[in-house]
């Protein structure tokens, strides 16, 4: 919507005679959306067009691009959008399948197993995410858990370092993100008859092409608001990459961080905030539109 | 299979928290309580452990004023304008929690509000309140509106009509919301590590600063006493309302 349009809109409500008063209502939202996120992103956008010199977190009253020029064409900040956008695709991929299965499960059982589903996956969702990260630290250690279980199963040879390292970094993610998607896919799932996975069934599909054909084209939007948090959210992805990655899984947000409270650069961190929004908005469009396409595609094979 | 994935850090963070041995080993060598004795008798624990009550104890008595007015709002009028602000007071929900945490730091530094639990209390307010109006969105549709005409109708004022016509079949919506307000706020830490300073550290903060340097189980200590606040608020939420309505809520 415009922001004419907008204004025009505000200015028939002021003017309307007997003003009304359930308005007011809308007062303390507006002052917190403006007051606590529009204007201080502003800033954000702001700050970062502004110069960075040395020694000062940024040059007041500078209007330049030098920052966004500085960022991107950084050997280091290359990098780090190279390694992000194909973590972010790891991670939202394994993320939906596992946060799909996860659902679907929870949707098919009943009573307790149910229950211990669902509790199972509210409770790392009230969980602090530094903790449920740091968890994993001494799991996929050398010498923790996995690595003991895998060698007495003769699965790997010799210690496996998963953790600090990409292995860890994906998992953590992926373990932080899959919550609020299964949550958003059982949501939807509970809108669907089960009799008809049942009526599939009886017809003799099998298990798999009863869930492909039948649940599958039902869940897309489920799915979808899966998709947009898991993708902004690995993009912007922090406490993972940063406590259970190495040296060489460095995301938006480690670099930022580092800008922030350790060089003290804050236009550079401005600059880079908003490549890393523009990132996961096009990732958040990309997932959308493969979405569209595919849910074409499984209505045809449906049909 | 899955159920152990979801489980299993939980399952560390406890198990390592009752650890004999200073080092992070799981499953633990040796149950002792040696370490909770440590913990509450560590001033900086303590410390960060109160500030994190404060600041989710605001958080969720400004989110859920918020959140419930905006929500009633809504109810009476569906203009332009209403939709748009409260359709952008869910965006932050959506906005990484690192670009929130950098925005506001240098647009509380202009007011000399860093480091304090005001700017906390707004920064976490931004997930809180959208959570508090999509909850009570689902209770006020669920609310019979034409009780509201009668009681007017009957010549209660609105403010009347609303403490003894509304409030009694949407207080359950109120707690619910409000709690998960507070839970929210206990466990955020992104936005925290930014915004906060050395006397306002959250519980969260001060954890992840700590495990950055050393892995000891104080960390799974703090964790675990988090762990069980936030199921005792989730009972609470459940007792309640039914745990399919928290469900729904979720």
């Amino acid at each position: 919507m415009s922001t004419s349009r907008i204004r025009d809109s505000l200015r028939t409500d002021l003017q309307q005679r007997d003003f009304d008063k359930r308005s007011l209502l809308f007062v303390p939202i507006a002052l917190l959306v403006f007051g606590g996120f529009v204007f201080p992103f502003l800033i954000l956008i702001r700050i970062s067009l502004a110069g960075q010199p040395s020694g000062a977190p940024y040059e007041e009253g500078s209007l330049t691009l030098e920052s966004f020029v500085h960022v991107v064409t950084s050997d280091l900040i290359q990098y780090i959008i190279g390694f992000s956008i194909l973590y972010a695709v790891t991670t939202t991929l394994l993320a939906l399948v596992v946060a799909t299965f996860y659902a679907y499960a929870a949707w098919r059982t009943s009573g307790v197993t149910k229950y211990v589903l669902l509790f199972s996956s509210i409770l790392p969702l009230l969980t602090t995410l530094a903790v449920k990260t740091y968890a994993w630290a001494p799991l996929l250690a050398p010498n923790g858990n996995v690595n003991d279980l895998l060698l007495l199963f003769s699965v790997i040879g010799e210690p496996v370092q998963f953790a600090p390292g990409l292995v860890g970094a994906v998992v953590g993610q992926v373990y932080n993100m899959v919550p609020f998607g299964i949550l958003a896919i059982y949501s939807v799932l509970m809108s669907i008859e089960e009799s008809k996975i049942e009526a599939a069934r009886d017809l003799g599909a099998s298990r798999i092409r009863s869930f492909y054909e039948v649940v599958l084209p039902e869940i897309i939007p489920g799915i979808a608001v899966a998709s947009i948090i898991f993708v902004t959210w690995s993009v912007g992805a922090y406490a993972a990459p940063q406590l259970l990655g190495g040296g060489a899984e460095r995301s938006y947000a480690v670099q930022i961080e580092s800008y922030m409270l350790a060089e003290l650069q804050w236009a550079f961190a401005g600059a880079l905030s908003v490549l890393m929004l523009l990132t996961g908005a096009i990732g958040v469009l990309i997932a959308l539109w493969v979405l569209n396409q595919s849910e074409g595609g499984v209505r045809i094979a449906g049909q | 299979m899955l159920t152990v994935f979801m489980l299993l850090p939980i399952a560390v963070v406890i198990g390592t928290s009752f650890n004999e041995s200073g080092s992070l080993v799981f499953p633990p060598e040796g149950i002792s309580f040696a370490w909770y004795v440590e913990f509450f008798a560590d001033a900086r624990w303590l410390r960060s452990f109160e500030n994190s009550l404060i600041v989710a104890t605001g958080t969720m008595v400004i989110s859920t004023l918020i959140g419930l007015t905006a929500a009633l709002g809504i109810e009476f009028r569906q203009n332009r304008v209403a939709k748009s602000i409260v359709g952008l007071g869910a965006v932050p929900l959506f906005i990484p929690p690192i670009v929130l945490g950098v925005s506001l730091l240098f647009y509380l530094s202009f007011f000399g509000l860093q480091q304090t639990y005001v700017g906390l209390i707004i920064a976490h307010s931004l997930w809180a309140t959208p959570i508090v109006f999509f909850v009570m969105q689902s209770v006020f549709s669920r609310f019979d509106w034409s009780l509201w005409d009668a009681g007017l109708d009957l010549g209660a004022s609105p403010r009347r009509s609303f403490r003894y016509v509304m409030l009694p079949s949407i207080k359950t919506g109120i707690v619910v919301s409000a709690l998960l307000a507070f839970i929210v706020s206990l466990q955020e830490f992104v936005m925290a590590l930014f915004i906060s300073g050395r006397g306002t550290r959250t519980l969260p903060v001060f954890a992840w600063l700590e495990m950055r340097t050393n892995l000891s189980p104080m960390v799974s200590v703090a964790s675990t006493i988090f762990v069980f606040i936030t199921i005792a608020a989730i009972g609470i939420a459940v007792s309640a309302s039914s745990l399919n309505r928290l469900a729904d809520y979720l």
